[in-house]
């Protein structure tokens, strides 16, 4: 293994974000500041500009058919223009859409809902300290918009991780599955992410909570009843501390945990299927 | 990315041995020298491509300080890239001494060609054949023969060390010359081939692998001693040595390298013999003749192969029944040597002992044999060599190696002696282990085709799909996990499509993942990755970097080339945005000489967008334009004619937007009214006073929006239009 520095970030900075092929990077700073850094050629930032008066929490590339564009939410509770996704601190989902990826400044709010699957707990509104969404690398055009969401709240309901499926047909959003068994549904969600898939008769969403990170396979095809399945193959503890990250590689095959111990996981399941940890990367040494 | 990491590589590996192993084992901890003081707040992932991971480690920001510090300002933290898979060279560790990353992405681009051919005779085969399962290529009596043959180019690109005729001598005092460092790589890639492929050469397996250690016996431990070893040791000596034939070391030497049938090193030593020096010759006669006799039965050892090559001693024997022959023999002479009465006559102690050790040795002595090498398998290759030459088959084999690894225990197990045990318990696991653990991904999905070659066993068991792993078989979990490592590098990336165009079910997912990753910013590799994409009929892979392509070359400002690739794309999406931010664009200042301003972008779209309704009226518009302005200034019959033609098409189109009917009128005004003969006959006048009074009606209506035109062009063109009508009425017959 080697390494290679790529950037040196500036003072203050809080949150980073890749673009579509890793070699971009963007950080957003306390004082509000962006700044965009091309990895391949210099370790100083690009670009560099004041996007908000306070602090960035977090930072996202758009997908690349919408060109180079960066979203960024702030700790004031604004966030620039060009967020796709967003999750209030209500516990609403809202999504957005792009009328048009020319212009990115016009936006419409597409749909709003709560991420409870159970209608008579829709009441009140809990208090939420953060939200993971993971949307569905899609492939191709003819499967559906879909995404898995998470929340960090007082509320039990919201914050079980659901999959949410766009339905052309109503022109709405269909929860298709709770990640959960009925003891740890109402689990606080830390972390979500959806492994891209290769060719595999289902989908992999690691799912980080309080009880660690959870492997989960869902069907691609719907059973006799019309319900997914979905199975728990794996329960992975080893953060010393909440899971603040996942990340899969681009062949869905290793999943990367980050936690607040500084240090990076990286797991992996054998041929039999067995989920393990196959290596730490540690960054609190230095040197 | 399975298999890549360091000491806990071999967990992909079936290899059931070791139940729970792998699992139990703690995971390697991996130090990120990122350099940033600590503590350290929060981390960031990303994959880039293939095993490329990016690390931001962050410090605590801190609100107050930094931006009044002014020039001394602090980092804020550092990402670095790390290579999970241990950059090019496949091989972790120890290879790295061997092989440098230079080399084996030499190895790597070299390999394609070889591996693509076989996959393409294996497709024929099987196409040939009208089955649909692998396996049965194996059953093809050609198939073997592709697999020697690349075997061999693979073999060749890892180089040639110097095999024994190569210990030659030119310095008459140089024992071993070694000219190029033999790579443990090459040597298990031997290994592979000498037992998994080379069928016409199965009978000769002995002498192979005799031949095979002459090669890589500096290969087989690093501590503990060989008779490499002892050879390069007693060559350093020699230099100081008066008398060679009193020093135990010369003679420990020729044991050793009699035992493993090195015998153009034993008769060059023997003639270092100090008998042979001329002062000598008279008092040591029956001495030199008896060390002459060894070095002529030496020389003329019956050895059962298909050759040997030129230089080399020995007696060259092809068939079994030759080779008895002359084994007895020649055994009868060294027998009678043995029992000479010339021994006695030989006055020098050492001689003699030595003499008759070797002497022992070529009848077969198992103590002397023992004695004389150092590590189990040269042991192991005295045996096949002067008792057992005639063992063929993996089980005879196995016995032999568990009895000298038994005499000859090794502490220090290299990579090579734990990949041939493998091999002789035919344990395709292990093998397999063998392979992932110490040599690595390119090793192991090259070495797959050896493996399937005429094993039925590890064919099933490699190309078996196992739903643990999502349905892929080893082999191709092998193939992604091999073309992962090239995807890590900016210079190998392109050769990773021909593996993964080799899977059969995930290898075209991973490498629309990989293509649709390529950074669209560099055309180069934009054009690179469309070639790949036409290469593998990934259409709708290269219509989504066509489109990204487009977008950001748009938003950059390069609209043409935003433009070319949208058509290539055929995004009639976006062309038709484009179209309309034209048309808001034009509408404004439709009667200005700002023409020209759009009129090269219109040029840029082309004219084949036929299904894009607002480009196809845009492109009638410039026709429009432009030909009105030939006709206004040079007034020809043709010009006009051709103006008024486009006119009425325009106005006929039904994808002509109603906000231009009344700029395109007005626009023709002048040409009307100028003219002494109507230009527009009695039904095309009332079509366009049609839609004037269509026009007159929409201006009603709230959203109607006027461009800049002067508040009479309606009555203008109607005047126009009028007049026009009442001409062509008295015209027409």
């Amino acid at each position: 293994m080697a390494e290679r520095q790529v950037a040196e970030l500036g003072a203050g900075a809080a949150c980073v974000g890749w673009n579509h092929c890793g070699r971009r990077l963007a950080a957003g700073a306390v004082d509000g500041f962006v700044s965009v850094y091309d990895s391949q050629s210099q370790p100083s930032p690009s670009s560099k500009w004041q996007a908000h008066e306070h602090a960035i929490l977090n930072i996202v590339w758009l997908p690349p058919d919408y060109g180079d564009a960066i979203a960024c939410v702030c700790a004031d509770g604004t966030l620039s223009l060009w967020e796709e996704v967003t999750a209030y601190s209500d516990g609403q989902v809202k999504v957005y859409e792009l009328l048009d990826s020319l212009e990115l400044d016009k936006w419409q709010l597409q749909a709003e809902f709560q991420n409870i699957t159970d209608p008579v707990s829709r009441s009140g509104k809990p208090a939420c300290t953060s939200a993971s969404i993971a949307w569905s690398p899609r492939r191709g055009e003819s499967q559906q918009a879909s995404f898995a969401i998470g929340f960090n709240s007082d509320s039990p309901n919201f914050n079980s991780c659901k999959i949410w499926e766009f339905e052309e047909a109503h022109q709405r959003w269909l929860p298709l599955v709770e990640l959960g068994s009925p003891q740890d549904k109402g689990d606080i969600v830390h972390a979500v992410a959806w492994a891209p898939n290769i060719g595999r008769p289902y989908e992999i969403i690691a799912v980080a909570t309080c009880k660690g990170i959870a492997i989960w396979h869902i069907g691609l095809s719907a059973e006799s009843d019309g319900s997914l399945s979905t199975e728990n193959v794996a329960v992975l503890s080893g953060h010393d501390g909440e899971v603040l990250q996942l990340e899969w590689d681009m062949g869905g095959m290793t999943l990367a945990s980050t936690g607040g111990d500084g240090m990076v996981k990286l797991w992996q399941a054998n041929l039999n299927g067995v989920w393990h940890e196959q290596a730490v990367l540690d960054c609190n040494v230095s040197h | 990315m399975p298999g890549m990491l360091m000491d806990g590589g071999g967990a992909i590996v079936p290899f059931s041995g070791e139940p729970g192993h792998a699992v139990a084992a703690a995971p390697p901890v991996r130090n990120i020298r990122h350099g940033v003081a600590p503590p350290i707040s929060r981390v960031y992932v990303s994959f880039s491509s293939g095993n490329l991971l990016q690390v931001a480690c962050l410090r605590p920001p801190n609100p107050e300080g930094g931006g009044d510090r002014g020039a001394e300002e602090v980092s804020g933290g550092r990402v670095v890239e790390v290579n999970l898979g241990g950059g090019g060279s496949g091989p972790g560790g120890a290879d790295a001494e061997e092989i440098d990353e230079a080399e084996m992405r030499r190895i790597e681009y070299g390999s394609v060609p070889a591996f693509a051919l076989l996959q393409s005779r294996k497709n024929a085969l099987v196409d040939g054949s009208g089955m649909s399962r692998l396996p049965s290529v194996s059953e093809h009596a050609e198939w073997w023969q592709y697999v020697l043959e690349y075997s061999k180019t693979i073999g060749s690109l890892l180089g040639n060390p110097d095999s024994l005729s190569a210990y030659m001598i030119d310095d008459p005092k140089m024992i071993l010359k070694v000219k190029e460092k033999p790579t443990s790589l090459k040597a298990a890639w031997e290994l592979l081939e000498i037992f998994f492929v080379d069928k016409q050469l199965q009978t000769w397996l002995p002498e192979r692998l005799v031949d095979w250690l002459a090669d890589y016996d500096s290969l087989l431990t690093k501590t503990e001693n060989t008779i490499y070893r002892t050879l390069i040791n007693f060559q350093k000596k020699l230099i100081n040595l008066q008398v060679v034939e009193d020093d135990p070391d010369y003679w420990s030497g020729l044991s050793a390298a009699l035992s493993v049938g090195w015998l153009d090193i034993v008769v060059n030593m023997l003639r270092f013999h100090g008998s042979y020096q001329l002062d000598q010759m008279d008092s040591r006669e029956t001495e030199n003749g008896l060390v002459e006799a060894v070095a002529v039965l030496v020389s003329t050892m019956p050895r059962m192969r298909p050759d040997l090559p030129s230089g080399k001693l020995g007696q060259c024997c092809k068939t079994r029944s030759d080779f008895i022959k002359a084994l007895e023999k020649w055994r009868g002479q060294v027998s009678k040597l043995e029992c000479s009465a010339f021994w006695i006559q030989c006055g020098h102690q050492k001689t003699r002992d030595g003499l008759k050790s070797l002497l022992h040795i070529m009848l077969g002595n198992i103590k002397n044999l023992t004695a004389s090498t150092s590590h189990w398998l040269e042991l192991f290759a005295s045996h096949l060599l002067y008792i057992r030459p005639f063992t063929v088959g993996f089980e005879g084999m196995h016995q032999l190696a568990q009895k000298c690894i038994q005499l000859k225990p090794s502490a220090d197990n290299s990579r090579l002696t734990g990949l041939l045990t493998g091999i002789l318990s035919e344990n395709t696991e292990v093998v397999l282990a063998e392979c992932t653990k110490n040599f690595g991904p390119w090793m192991v999905t090259h070495a797959m085709e050896l493996l399937t070659a005429d094993n039925d066993y590890a064919d099933m068991m490699l190309h078996e799909e196992r739903p643990n792993f999502g349905g892929i078989s080893i082999e191709e979990l092998h193939r992604l996990v091999y073309a992962q490592v090239l995807c890590s590098h900016a210079l190998t990336w392109q050769i990773a499509p021909t593996y993964l165009s080799s899977c059969l079910n995930q290898g075209l997912g991973l490498l629309e993942i990989l293509l649709l990753k390529q950074p669209i910013q560099d055309n180069r590799v934009v054009l690179k990755t469309l070639e790949i994409c036409r290469l593998y009929e990934l259409e709708n892979v290269s219509t989504n970097i066509m489109k990204i392509a487009g977008i950001y070359h748009w938003k950059h400002g390069r609209k043409g080339t935003g433009v070319y690739w949208f058509q290539q794309a055929n995004d009639k999406v976006r062309l038709d945005r484009i179209a309309q931010q034209l048309f808001e664009h034009i509408g404004k200042s439709v009667t200005d000489d700002s023409f020209k301003q759009w009129e090269g972008l219109l040029e840029l779209l082309g004219s084949d967008i036929g299904s894009a309704g607002g480009l196809e009226f845009l492109h009638r518009y410039r026709d429009f334009k432009r030909s009105l302005q030939m006709a206004q200034e040079g007034r020809t019959g043709e010009s006009v004619r051709q103006t008024v033609e486009f006119l009425i098409q325009l106005m006929r189109n039904p994808s002509t937007p109603q906000r231009f009917w009344l700029p395109l009128l007005h626009d023709s005004v002048r040409l009307l009214n100028c003219k002494p003969c109507p230009l527009l006959n009695v039904a095309e006048t009332t079509l366009l006073l049609n839609k004037l009074q269509e026009l007159s009606l929409a201006k009603l209506r709230p959203d109607f929006s006027n461009i800049h035109l002067p508040s009479h062009a309606l009555n203008s063109v109607r005047l126009a239009l009028a007049s026009n009508l009442a001409r062509s009425i008295l015209e027409e017959p």
